[in-house]
């Protein structure tokens, strides 16, 4: 259990050059709808224009190391640990999320790919992509109910979906389905199996092809922004006042 | 001066939703990021600017008084228990000023909800609940009604028991 292929029950309805193709596919669309996100609203104009601006108020010349290091410190705490989040419970939650679909990102292309029809590759592959979707569903789904900002600060029901909901929403149609498609393919049940796979697909075409709409694209935006505030604060052309605390306060404590 | 958010900087905490005296920062639903509703209404506290833990929001000054080109933030630091706030003019002269939070320690004002409930009595006094004590006043001067200052032309004093 948890320890076989969850993707060999697929190859009885597609072939794995079918499902190798969809997922180039679905990269694909990614990749097309950032693009037209970034260019459509005048996102990349935006981003260049801000750059301009902070060069020209600049007073501090940054070197090479300089840059290096602001760029080790945005991977490390603004990249892999959310260090923007001042909220604790919507720090941790972006970081199950992450780490899980990541983790079932990886593993997915390794299994569909490297082992597109082999019931058993090594364990660790589909017992990491378990590990993964669970981070990622137990993440997302205390975020929808609890922690979404218009249900704690606008007093909304959890319910009432917007437009900003449709990459959560979507994220975790996609992976709800791929652990219930996986179970019931376990438990031999046929009709389950491909009413959950087509429920999964359905999803997670809906997540890749939605990013011009979605807030998928926030994931390669915040990096870059938290890399331009880190920079506005070492060369000086940071609009805001400099800190009385010796490093800073990024996090009021009423605030976390 | 109405306030605006940097969509790039907010992450949609909801901070400023929740401290907005006026109630015009909300949550946009397309991108979850905070706006204001409702700049006409916007009175310039500055409380959200300065509860912004990703100072994500800014003021935009009206043209006649505040050209373009200059700027005006704020930080505030709770730990160190300072405000700062540097002024940019659109020359390029800066000034920067840092002041205390408060001038009484954290944690000496009694807040509201430790103060006992008003009874509906007090509906029809013309104080504000707990006045005058929470002023530190014996009473509070207020105009004479037509039959108390007449002849005397004194101005009154309320001395209305607060509850």
């Amino acid at each position: 259990m948890f320890t076989t292929n969850p993707f060999t029950p697929l190859t009885t309805f597609v072939s794995p050059e079918v499902m190798q193709g969809y997922i180039v596919l679905l990269m694909l669309a990614v990749l097309i709808g950032t693009g037209f996100d970034l260019l459509h609203d005048g996102k990349a104009r935006f981003f260049l224009q801000d750059r301009q601006r902070a060069r020209a108020a600049a007073n501090r010349p940054i070197g090479s190391m300089d840059l290096a290091a602001i760029a080790a410190k945005t991977l490390v705490t603004d990249i892999a640990t959310f260090g923007e989040f001042c909220n604790r419970s919507r720090r941790i939650s972006h970081v199950l999320m992450f780490y899980g679909f990541v983790l079932y990102l990886i593993t997915t292309l390794v299994m569909v790919f490297g082992y597109p029809s082999e019931p058993h590759p090594p364990m660790l592959l589909p017992l990491l992509w378990n590990v993964g979707v669970l981070l990622a569903l137990i993440g997302g789904y205390w975020f929808f109910f609890l922690l979404r900002v218009n249900v704690v600060h606008d007093g909304q029901p959890p319910w009432r979906l917007v437009r900003a909901d449709l990459f959560i929403v979507t994220l975790l149609g996609s992976l709800t389905f791929a652990l219930l498609f996986e179970w019931a393919a376990m438990l031999g049940s046929a009709t389950a199996t491909k009413v959950f796979a087509g429920l999964y697909l359905l999803f997670t075409t809906l997540l890749c092809v939605s990013v011009p709409w979605s807030k998928f694209a926030h994931m390669f935006y915040k990096p870059v922004v938290a890399f331009q505030k880190r920079l506005e604060e070492a060369d000086g052309s940071s609009s805001l006042p400099t800190p009385t605390a010796p490093r800073g306060e990024r996090c009021p404590h009423s605030h976390t | 001066m109405p306030t605006f958010t940097y969509m790039t900087r907010c992450d949609g905490c909801g901070e400023c939703v929740d401290i907005c005296p006026s109630d015009i920062m909300h949550i946009d639903s397309i991108y979850r990021r905070s706006y204001n509703i409702e700049p006409n209404f916007c009175w310039e506290c500055y409380s959200c600017v300065k509860a912004c833990p990703q100072h994500a929001i800014d003021v935009r000054g009206y043209a006649d008084f505040a050209p373009l080109g200059h700027s005006v933030r704020v930080l505030r630091e709770e730990a160190s228990g300072t405000i700062s706030w540097k002024i940019r003019y659109r020359d390029g002269r800066e000034k920067a000023f840092t002041f205390p939070i408060r001038t009484t320690p954290w944690g000496s004002i009694k807040p509201p909800a430790e103060y006992a409930a008003p009874d509906a009595a007090a509906l029809s006094s013309p104080l504000l609940a707990h006045e005058p004590a929470v002023l530190k006043v014996d009473a509070l001067p207020t105009l004479p009604s037509p039959l108390e200052g007449e002849g005397s032309g004194e101005r009154g004093t309320n001395k209305a028991a607060t509850p």
